[in-house]
């Protein structure tokens, strides 16, 4: 069992073998860190199928759950910490409880290296001004699918202007009802309807390329 | 302009004939324009509280809409999704279709864990939330199959509804009791708001509701990224259950029939999660055959084919030509035409963002152009894409999109 078996039953979405494959890796001493790579890039790879249009968001959605799998397998194994690409506050705004899209997001982002403060749904500006401020992330990422949610990101930005930080922190928005009219509307410096997309404009804004 | 000398009788009627019209792939005399909402725009003139949990703040809401845009038809739903409790009342037909949509006081009522509303679990100037929630166990798809409307019924009420836990209980016995007469006002509720809108010369669409089956188990059972992964996991099982729930969903459809419903409206929730594989396999066959069986049983439906359908455009045309009308959101619309174009009326075209953020003249310019393409021939209805409008739409907005269409619209 390799790496290279590791990537392609994930690539190809065969759960239990993803999840046998990694607490063998583990057992034989394999670093942690080298089997979080290569998820990276087994997500990386689902993200090319899904622009060529042969997997969709349910390939996503599954994806999602064997990396949140493999995620609590190898966790606890980690020894040291690894730096993060960057650090991301995430969260559906006020009002709006929408996630499944948030949450593709932030398995793609974190298989990128990305650190994810994730803090749910509902989630009004007060508590991202809050989380702003105590983590100092790199970027502020807002989830919104409902009309109403585009005026919780306007007000979250806002938020963080009156509280002198808008200028502390990059802000993404995202869901599938966002666009450059979205953008401009609320004040945010960028937006993606997708999560490779997004992942791919975080990496941006840190200088990282694409 | 001429609209102002007729009488809102005369322009009921010019209305309707203008969507039966477009509906029956026809040329009306203009494009018609429809508008949807699940609460957001009205917000301008009530809070969320209001427009759920008091009536006649909500019927004087959607007059001050209309009478300030008027449309060919508008559609304020202004309650919650809760096609699960029409569907144990399938066998009444009396009680079904009341129970079709779920308002504050039902969910006083009953304590359903499905929703969360203003004034209650949410601040007041809220809109109201379904949050849904996974309330079977994977286990019991047979259950599920064997017989749907026992299985929600003495099953699934008592764990996803707070006053119904102990069936048979006084509390549970009060608790339906409540609901009934809520049921009762809530009627009354729909018929005055549909006159209330008739004396202003704007037309309701006679509605009944179906539902896609495996959007059913998403929805209210397995919660939607349950019924994906399920799809995977236990495909014969989920199957099996798609199947049993299309004769109960038929029989709610069809409740409305007698006193006149003659379009189903049915919002798709999957859709855009489903590979063409997965759709044609999982999702499509139950929803055909529901579209199917109605049209022959006289009612058409309304589809709302939510996100992104392009890659399921094709099977549209499996259905009879003249089926219904395939209302779309993020797909575009030029684009199914050019599959559909002579087969489906096509709704939608306008993005919320665009109402939210253009300039009237940048909306003109939009209108101009997407009508160029979709008026010749017939078969189009305009709408907002996402059955919906900001409450923070800059007034002069929705006055350009109202006037656009009035100026380039016309056949
Ligand atoms: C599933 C669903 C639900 C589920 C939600 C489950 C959940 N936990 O998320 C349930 C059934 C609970 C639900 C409830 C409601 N819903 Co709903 N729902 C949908 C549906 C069908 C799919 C949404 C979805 O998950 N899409 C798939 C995901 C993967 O896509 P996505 O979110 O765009 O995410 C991708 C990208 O945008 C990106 N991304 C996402 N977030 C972020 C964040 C960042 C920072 C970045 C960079 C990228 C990124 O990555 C993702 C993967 O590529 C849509 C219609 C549709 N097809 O879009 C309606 C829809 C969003 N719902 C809608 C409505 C109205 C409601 C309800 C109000 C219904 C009601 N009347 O009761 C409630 C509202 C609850 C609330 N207050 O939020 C409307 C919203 C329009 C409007 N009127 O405002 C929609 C558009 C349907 C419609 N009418 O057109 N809904």
């Amino acid at each position: 069992m390799s790496l290279e078996d590791l990537i392609d039953a994930f690539v190809n979405l065969d759960e239990e073998k993803v999840l046998r494959i990694v607490e063998i890796l583990l057992r034989e001493g394999k670093d942690p860190t080298e089997i979080l790579e290569a998820c990276r890039r087994a997500t990386a790879l689902i993200g090319e199928r899904f622009e060529r249009g042969e997997y969709f968001l349910s390939e996503l959605v599954f994806a999602s759950e064997i990396f949140n799998g493999v995620m609590r397998i190898v966790l606890p194994e980690l020894k040291r910490e690894v730096k993060p690409t960057g650090k991301i506050v995430l969260g559906t705004v006020q009002g709006d409880i929408h996630d499944i899209g948030k949450n593709i997001f932030k398995a793609f982002a974190e298989a990128a290296g990305f650190r994810i403060i994730d803090l749910g749904v509902d989630v009004p500006p007060e508590r991202f001004v809050e989380a702003v401020r105590t983590h100092s992330p790199d970027i502020l990422g807002m989830s919104g699918l409902l009309t109403i949610s585009y005026e919780s990101m306007k007000k979250t930005v806002e938020a963080l202007r009156e509280a002198g930080l808008r200028d502390k922190v990059k802000i993404i928005i995202g869901g599938g009802r966002v666009d450059e009219y979205v953008k401009r509307y609320t004040g945010a410096d960028e937006w993606a309807d997708n999560a490779m997309l997004g992942v791919k404009k975080c990496r941006e804004m840190l200088g990282l390329g694409g | 302009m001429v609209g102002e000398l007729k009488s809102p009788e005369e322009l009921l009627k010019e209305r309707f004939e203008r969507v039966e019209k477009a509906i029956g792939l026809g040329e009306p005399d203009r494009v018609p324009l429809i508008i949807f909402t699940c609460g957001d725009v009205l917000r301008k003139y009530a809070t969320g509280y209001e427009l759920y949990f008091n009536y006649d703040r909500a019927r004087e809401a959607s007059v001050k809409f209309v009478t300030e845009y008027p449309v060919d038809v508008f559609l304020a739903a202004l309650a919650a999704e809760g096609f699960i409790f029409a569907l144990a009342f399938s066998n009444y037909p009396d009680i079904a279709p009341s129970i079709r949509f779920w308002t504050g006081p039902m969910h006083d009522a009953l304590g359903d864990k499905y929703t969360k509303w203003p004034g209650r679990e949410l601040p007041e100037d809220s809109v109201l939330q379904f949050i849904g929630g996974q309330f079977m166990d994977v286990k019991e798809y047979n259950k599920l199959s064997d017989d749907p409307v026992a299985f929600v019924n003495e099953v699934i009420f008592p764990r996803a509804c707070v006053n119904l836990e102990k069936a048979g209980s006084s509390k549970a016995n009060a608790a339906l009791i409540r609901l009934g007469f809520e049921a009762s006002r809530y009627l009354r509720f729909l018929g005055e708001s549909a006159a209330d809108l008739a004396k202003v010369g704007i037309p309701s669409l006679p509605l009944t509701f179906a539902y896609a089956p495996l959007d059913f188990i998403g929805d209210f059972l397995r919660y939607p990224t349950g019924a994906l992964i399920d799809v995977r996991r236990y495909p014969d099982e989920v199957k099996r259950a798609c199947e049993a729930l299309v004769e109960p969903i038929i029989k709610v459809a069809l409740s409305l029939k007698p006193a006149g419903a003659k379009y189903a409206f049915i919002p798709l929730h999957l859709n855009e999660y489903l590979s063409p594989k997965l759709y044609n396999e999982f999702y499509w066959p139950t929803l055909r055959k529901i579209i199917v069986e109605l049209y022959e049983q006289g009612i058409r439906s309304l589809v709302f084919f939510e996100g992104w359908h392009d890659p399921h455009l094709e099977t549209i045309l499996e259905l009879p030509r003249g089926w219904g009308i395939a209302y779309f959101e993020k797909t575009d619309v030029r684009k199914a035409k050019k599959i559909l174009g002579g087969h489906t009326c096509i709704m939608g075209g306008v993005p919320p963002s665009l109402l939210l953020e253009a300039t009237p003249d940048k909306i003109e310019e939009y209108v101009k152009s997407l009508l160029g393409e979709m008026k010749p021939d017939g078969g189009f209805i305009l709408s907002p894409g996402v059955a919906d409008i900001p409450r923070a739409v800059p007034h002069e907005n929705l006055k350009a999109l109202i006037e656009a269409v009035e100026k380039y619209g016309r056949y």
